[in-house]
This record gives C-alpha cells, sequence and structure tokens, in this order.
C-alpha cells in the first residue's frame, strides 16, 4: 500500500447541499490529473448516492451525509453514507429502473448510473441503521502524467 | 436559452440549468407545473444550452414531462445537447422517447 491522502466530509441531507458534495469531491479528484469526463463521471456518481441519502435514507427528514474519499496512487474510492432507514433488499434497489417512489418521478436509474459512471459498486445497508455506498475509479490514466506522491 | 420557463400557445420552452440534480429538478418541476395550469401545453422542449451536468433526477423530470404530453398527443424535445451530455441521455434510453429539436426543425424547413 503506498500513501493515501483521505478526506472526510459531513453535511445535511438536503438538496441544497447536492452541489456541495459533487464540488467537494470534484476537488478532491483534481489531484489525480483526471479528464473533463472522468471529473463528470465521478460527480454524477456522488450526486447519486447522495440524492439517494436525501429522498431515501431519510425521507426528506432532517439527517446528516457523510463522505469519506480517499486516493491512492490513481485510484480515488468515495464513500457516501447515511444513518437513514436502509434497505431491505439490495439487490432489488439495484434493479435499473425499479423505485420506490414513483409518485415522485424517480427514475429509478440511480445505482445503474453508479454503476456506469464507476469501475466498481458496493452497497452495504442495514434496515434501520443506514446504508454506506462505496465507489471506485481509477483516473488520470489518459493524461500520461505521473500524480503519484510517492 | 436562459434558465427558465417561458410557455408560447401550446409550446412549454425549458431553459436547464448548468448542473441538473434532484434538487434543481425539483424546481423545474413546479415552474413546469404552474405553467401547465395556465396554459394547454402540448409540446416541451428542455434547452440543454448551458447544461454541464445531469444525473437520473433529469431523467425522471423529462420521462414525467413526456408522460403528461404523450397522453395530449403531444410531444418532448430535447436541444442544445453537448457531446457529455448525449452520454446520459443515451444510458437513460430517453433519446427513444424525446426527440431531437435541431433534427426535426431541419426536416420541417426542408419540406
Amino acid at each position: 500500500m503506498g500513501n493515501t491522502n483521505e478526506m472526510l466530509v459531513e453535511f445535511d441531507a438536503i438538496g441544497e447541499n447536492e452541489g456541495f458534495a459533487r464540488v467537494v469531491v470534484a476537488a478532491f479528484a483534481s489531484g489525480l490529473n483526471p479528464t473533463l469526463e472522468e471529473l463528470g463521471d465521478v460527480k454524477v456518481a456522488v450526486s447519486e448516492a447522495v440524492t439517494n441519502g436525501i429522498i431515501h435514507g431519510y425521507g426528506g427528514q432532517p439527517g446528516k451525509i457523510r463522505i469519506r474519499a480517499w486516493k491512492e496512487g490513481q485510484t480515488l474510492t468515495v464513500q457516501v453514507e447515511d444513518r437513514g432507514k436502509g434497505i431491505p433488499d439490495i439487490e432489488k434497489a439495484m434493479e435499473p429502473m425499479f423505485t420506490t417512489k414513483p409518485e415522485e418521478e424517480r427514475s429509478g436509474m440511480g445505482f445503474s448510473f453508479m454503476e456506469a459512471f464507476t469501475d466498481d459498486l458496493q452497497v452495504e445497508s442495514r434496515v434501520g441503521e443506514g446504508t454506506r455506498v462505496t465507489m471506485v475509479k481509477k483516473m488520470g490514466e489518459q493524461n500520461g502524467s505521473d500524480n503519484r506522491t510517492n | 436559452m436562459e434558465y427558465g420557463v417561458k410557455q408560447e400557445q401550446e409550446w412549454l420552452w425549458v431553459g436547464l440549468p448548468e448542473e441538473l440534480d434532484h434538487f434543481q429538478a425539483e424546481q423545474i418541476r413546479e415552474a413546469v407545473r404552474e405553467k401547465m395550469q395556465e396554459a394547454y401545453i402540448k409540446y416541451v422542449v428542455f434547452d440543454f444550452e448551458h447544461t454541464r451536468l445531469m444525473d437520473s433526477s433529469g431523467i425522471g423530470l423529462i420521462a414525467g414531462r413526456y408522460r403528461e404530453m404523450a397522453v395530449r398527443g403531444g410531444q418532448v424535445y430535447v436541444s442544445h445537447v453537448s457531446d457529455s451530455m448525449k452520454k446520459v441521455l443515451t444510458l437513460s434510453g430517453l433519446y427513444r422517447i424525446v426527440l431531437p429539436w435541431e433534427e426535426t426543425i431541419t426536416a420541417t424547413e426542408s419540406k
């Protein structure tokens, strides 16, 4: 294991902070010299995960979302966590188009987008305790520059 | 088109923001609902001119309008879609139901 650079941020689970979450992770990721597309992909993935926490985890009620991210070499890992109601059936939740809130016009594509825009996605959840989504993405390889600090 | 909602007879023009997320989508949905109460809308054009990011909340917003317009025999269009936005629209399957505005007006003009 090389040098790991980690950050941790916690904020209120409100819509206004979705943009903040994207910017904070993008700023952290920029040290890896990502392409614009890679940065865009990460921002969408984070946006999906945070939105899930707000809408589903806390059902629009007050709560905190925590984002922990770390860089190892050119790999970025982002963990988005809430202490909300949890997911009873993770496999079902991750089915494309499945949503528990069709009346709110949710497309049911949040997890599909997270999967499409990252290299790996893990979802851990316990009903009544919360949910943690871990996304991994290798970045900055196309640029040919080596930004590793070790 | 600048950010906002503009109604012209049966047409609704929606200028989307730079980042279309759940927070923004909800506000736009409300603005669209208000306009739809004022006038009978059959056609909606979502303008992506200033849009650099969209997540699945935007998909829900557009798909919802498509359902409403389809019931009336109307249509939903997307315009000024950048290459990066095309990626999200294609992934979501939205291109199967909404029409690219630029191609539509070219087709009608060439008649």
